[in-house]
């Protein structure tokens, strides 16, 4: 070992800054995320300022869009809904989310083990789904509605109003809630909690007056969060609400689409500014607001053992709460779908075991873009969802330790995406298929709906991805460099290996998010593109609700499967 | 020749200066130990020898050819100086079993397969590590990765070896076997390392020049002998060693301004000077005396004072004493217990550095 050194690979020049290491890698990802962020957002902000659609020869630079559509009462009607229905949503969320999750992280509430996937469920499934689940459920002529009728003599609740829209979207959202309360609780040292105890408080005033308070940041959060999500909103405004006459801003923007004959793009993107210009304040709150939970989190003692507090006698009172939520939110609408999937007809007088029958998944097969859409699910879903995981990994990895203000600029940049609900998010990226010459072939292709899905999911892809990094000690990857591996060789030989089973799960997650979206699929919607969620919207126009709740079952199975897989590999179900 | 050439460097964080300008050179076939506290700087200025952090000004060179310098601009990458660096944690890949930890740098070497398998077999006996080429770093215990760790840097023959605090996750026991056993390898193998560390113990035990570093500053460099038997300043006295500590006003200055009388609430001692600046009666000073060199004495002697026997401790091979008078207090240790009372405690004037 006193032989003179090995020589190494001829090190690159010497004057190469050590900073300067992978760029050949960062620049062009740094540029294509700025294309595919800021082009269809740009898009949409030009065409708002046309006076027709831009491929319109006659489009002229004017404000008559913003002067329609702030004039419009409609659209006034859609912004109070919309607000009404994001603050009612939070108002019931937090709360809701904030005691499930003080009882399954903090307390021996029974089964722990099997609720808390179950609690994440609503997270997964597709709103258009859940909604039609509660038509035929809950709906004025729905199973569980006739069965009440048939003890009551009338039905109790009304679904298609704007309570039952608050309510209904309220509760489907505690899942997002309990997530960050949840893993915040388990931050907390439970010493604080005994030290109630054993001065004589009861499980509920522990809750309430101890370890809640301790979490507010979180839950602050958490109901930022959840208004924000009130915005993004498509599904249940659009067949709860429809009925009822109410509008939000997005089915708003959905129905100006065949308002005027021709296609009115300048006013869709006023709506889409507007929308813009409440979320994207919104996204930028959430961001702070995660920041300062964050640095709360690290004054709280650590090394704390995971003890839990015992309910005693408030055991079953508890879970019954916990089932009583699960009952209303997954259980109820996802057995309607499946039921409705499975009978001819009901109504009062039917039994339902005489009609029962296959023939709606048998009938599946008689539509070209019925199947067509079943299997571009599963090709986005699987090989679709693997090439984002490989996008979203490409951009973690040039993100990754790179010390530049660039590496900030990439961390805003995917944040923008985040304002654009779905339905949006589809529509600029119709936009951009339609104005750039050379991508107007792949506009019927899946590509361009992958492409939208890809920058919809793209900052939840990178939280995924870059929590996963994040568990690389610093110290492996100097390893290498010390030892004599360039950037591109440390990356290869060492951080991608550890971060496999993060890949791996990433993948398992935004394929579940992918086969759930409806909505960013809908103006992409054209033979090629079907998929079932947008064919799902589509149907609901024409009412052939045997094939909408087969289709339901398919996607819901679809998910369900991916779920399985996620939790059998101990996939975590939240980045 | 000098193997490693550190000059000036300084690195700033922010607002915060880490590095104020260090120099120091490396013999080949030397060991250097950067001993400080947490937060001196030390590891910062291992790194930026490794290449991983980039100083803002300075030079450093490794056997005639520059891998750093901020005037010329020329800083090589990491990757590019062929050293090797063992890291506080191992940072052994978890991925990847002891062999193929071990065999990373000959590989990216070009060294072939034949060899290269030879190699890490011949580096792996020669740690003891021979039988363990199949496990994984998890399957390991703590003493052994940080041999593995050794060996993936050793096994390529880099010029210099890079240590930062390697022994500081193993258990006490281990740590002092460790250092022995360290000690033998680097005088079997010829090697030149620079050795980070913030225990003055190690620090002796293992190097052969000893730098102590403190707020991003050079405090004191020599051999360990030098360091501990005539430092330089009360930081670097205070340093090394168990000592105690205190101050008082200097009362009488001696003529040859070696000896120097200091005095307190009740007490006075005579001791040697240790600061460049002559000092003058009336002034506040610090005088140091290691624990080891101050004695009970039967009866009174030169450099006595007589003080009470506050309290004993008894630390298993000796006693540890506390004995006070005034607004003195002193440790001072014995094999034997002392009975409760007065006694005569003397303090060796060379031995009673006063700064």
């Amino acid at each position: 070992m006193t032989a003179p050194a090995d020589t190494l690979a001829p090190a690159p020049a010497a004057s190469s800054r050590s900073g300067a290491a992978l760029l050949w890698l960062r620049i062009p990802v740094l540029i294509g995320v700025a294309l595919a962020v800021l082009v269809p957002i740009g898009l949409v902000v030009y065409q708002s300022f046309l006076s027709a659609p831009f491929f319109d020869k006659a489009a002229a630079f004017s404000l008559s869009a913003y002067d329609f559509v702030l004039t419009d009462p409609d659209f006034h009607d859609a912004f109070l809904t919309t607000l009404i229905v994001a603050v009612g949503m939070a108002v019931i969320a937090v709360p809701l989310g904030a005691v499930l999750a003080f009882l399954v992280a903090r307390t021996d509430l029974p089964g722990k083990g099997w609720l808390e996937p179950l609690i994440l469920v609503p997270i997964f499934l597709s709103a258009i789904v859940v909604a039609f689940g509660y038509v035929v459920a809950l709906g004025p002529v729905g199973f569980v509605s006739l069965a009440v009728k048939s003890v009551l003599g009338f039905i109790p609740w009304r679904i298609y109003s704007l309570p039952g829209l608050v309510v209904i979207a309220g509760l489907s959202h505690v899942p997002h809630v309990y997530l960050y309360a949840s893993s915040a609780l388990r931050g907390v040292n439970p010493e604080v909690e005994e030290a109630a105890r054993t001065m004589g408080a009861p499980p509920w005033r522990v809750a309430l007056q101890v370890s809640l308070p301790l979490i507010w940041p979180s839950l602050v959060y958490s109901g930022a969060l959840v208004f924000f999500l009130g915005f993004e909103l498509f599904g249940l405004p659009l067949i709860l609400g429809d009925p009822a006459g109410l509008i939000v801003l997005t089915t708003y923007l959905y129905k100006l689409t065949n308002l005027l004959g021709s296609p009115s793009y300048q006013l869709m993107a006023v709506v889409v500014v507007a929308i813009v210009i409440v979320t994207l304040p919104l996204v930028y709150l959430q961001r702070v607001l995660l920041r300062a939970s964050a640095k709360y989190v690290t004054l709280r003692g650590k090394g704390a053992a995971p003890r839990i507090l015992p309910l005693g006698r408030w055991r079953y009172a508890a879970l019954a709460i916990v089932l009583a939520w699960l009952l209303v939110t997954v259980v109820v609408p996802l057995l309607g779908v499946l039921l409705r999937a499975f009978v001819d007809r009901w109504g009062e007088g039917v039994n339902l075991l005489d009609v029962l029958t296959t023939r709606h998944f048998a009938e599946l097969v008689q539509y070209p873009n019925v199947v067509r859409g079943i299997v571009n699910t599963l090709l986005i879903g699987v090989i679709g969802g693997a090439l984002s995981v490989g996008v979203y990994a490409l951009v973690a990895l040039a993100a990754h330790r790179w010390q530049s203000r660039w590496a900030a600029a990439i961390d805003y940049l995917v944040l923008l995406p985040r304002a654009l609900p779905g339905l949006i998010a589809g529509l600029a990226v119709l936009w951009v298929f339609l104005f750039v010459p050379v991508l107007q072939p792949l506009r019927s292709t899946l590509v361009s709906l992958w492409l939208a899905y890809t920058v919809v999911w793209l900052a939840f892809g990178l939280r995924l991805i870059s929590a996963a990094l994040l568990q690389i000690g610093p110290e492996l990857e100097e390893a290498a460099r010390v030892i004599g591996a360039r950037p591109g060789r440390v990356a290869r030989d060492v951080t991608l290996p550890l971060i496999r089973f993060g890949l791996v799960s990433s993948w398992l997650l935004c394929f579940m998010m992918f086969v759930r979206e409806y909505s960013t699929g809908v103006y992409l919607l054209g033979p090629g593109t079907e998929v079932i969620g947008s064919l799902i919207v589509s149907l609901f126009g024409t009412g052939a609700l045997d094939l909408i709740a087969a289709l339901s079952v398919v996607n819901v199975v679809l998910i369900g499967a991916g779920l399985a897989l996620a939790l059998r590999f101990g996939v975590r179900l939240h980045g | 020749m000098a193997e490693l050439i550190v000059e000036e460097v300084r690195k700033r964080l922010g607002s915060n200066e880490i590095l104020k300008g260090v120099s120091l050179a490396i013999e080949k076939g030397e060991v250097v130990a950067l001993l400080g506290r947490s937060g001196s700087g030390k590891t910062t200025l291992l790194r930026s020898v490794a290449g991983l952090e980039t100083p803002d000004a300075g030079r450093i060179s490794l056997g005639g050819r520059v891998l750093f310098d901020a005037k010329k601009r020329i800083d090589v990458p990491a990757e590019g100086r062929g050293l090797a660096l063992v890291f506080q944690s191992y940072a052994l890949w978890p991925h990847r079993t002891v062999a193929d930890n071990v065999a990373y740098g000959l590989k990216l070497r070009k060294v072939p397969a034949a060899e290269c398998a030879a190699r890490v077999r011949g580096v792996l006996d020669q740690l003891g590590l021979g039988s363990l080429g199949d496990r994984y770093p998890h399957q390991l215990s703590g003493g052994q990765q940080q041999r593995v760790a050794l060996a993936r840097a050793l096994v390529y023959s880099p010029p210099l070896i890079l240590l930062d605090e390697p022994l500081s996750n193993l258990d006490a026991k281990l740590r002092e076997e460790a250092r022995i056993w360290f000690r033998q390898l680097i005088q079997r193998l010829h090697l030149s390392a620079l050795y980070v560390t913030h225990d003055q113990v190690e620090a002796m035990a293992v190097a052969d020049r000893v730098l102590i570093i403190e707020d991003g500053r050079a405090e004191q460099e020599g051999t360990p002998q030098e360091l501990y038997e005539n430092p330089r300043s009360a930081f670097a006295a205070d340093f090394m060693g168990v000592n105690n500590r205190f101050e008082g006003r200097v009362t009488v200055t001696s003529g040859d301004a070696a000896a120097v009388e200091i005095a307190g609430d009740g007490w006075s001692l005579t001791g040697t000077c240790r600061r460049d600046r002559r000092l003058s009666p009336g002034d506040r000073a610090a005088a140091l005396i290691r624990v080891e060199r101050v004695a009970v004495v039967g009866e009174a002697e030169a450099d006595t004072l007589p003080m009470r026997l506050e309290t004993s401790l008894y630390l298993g091979e000796r006693w540890e004493h506390q004995f006070r008078r005034g607004d003195l207090a002193v440790r001072l240790w014995t094999p034997w217990p002392l009975q409760p009372g007065d006694y005569a405690v003397r303090f060796p004037r060379e031995s009673l550095w006063v700064f």
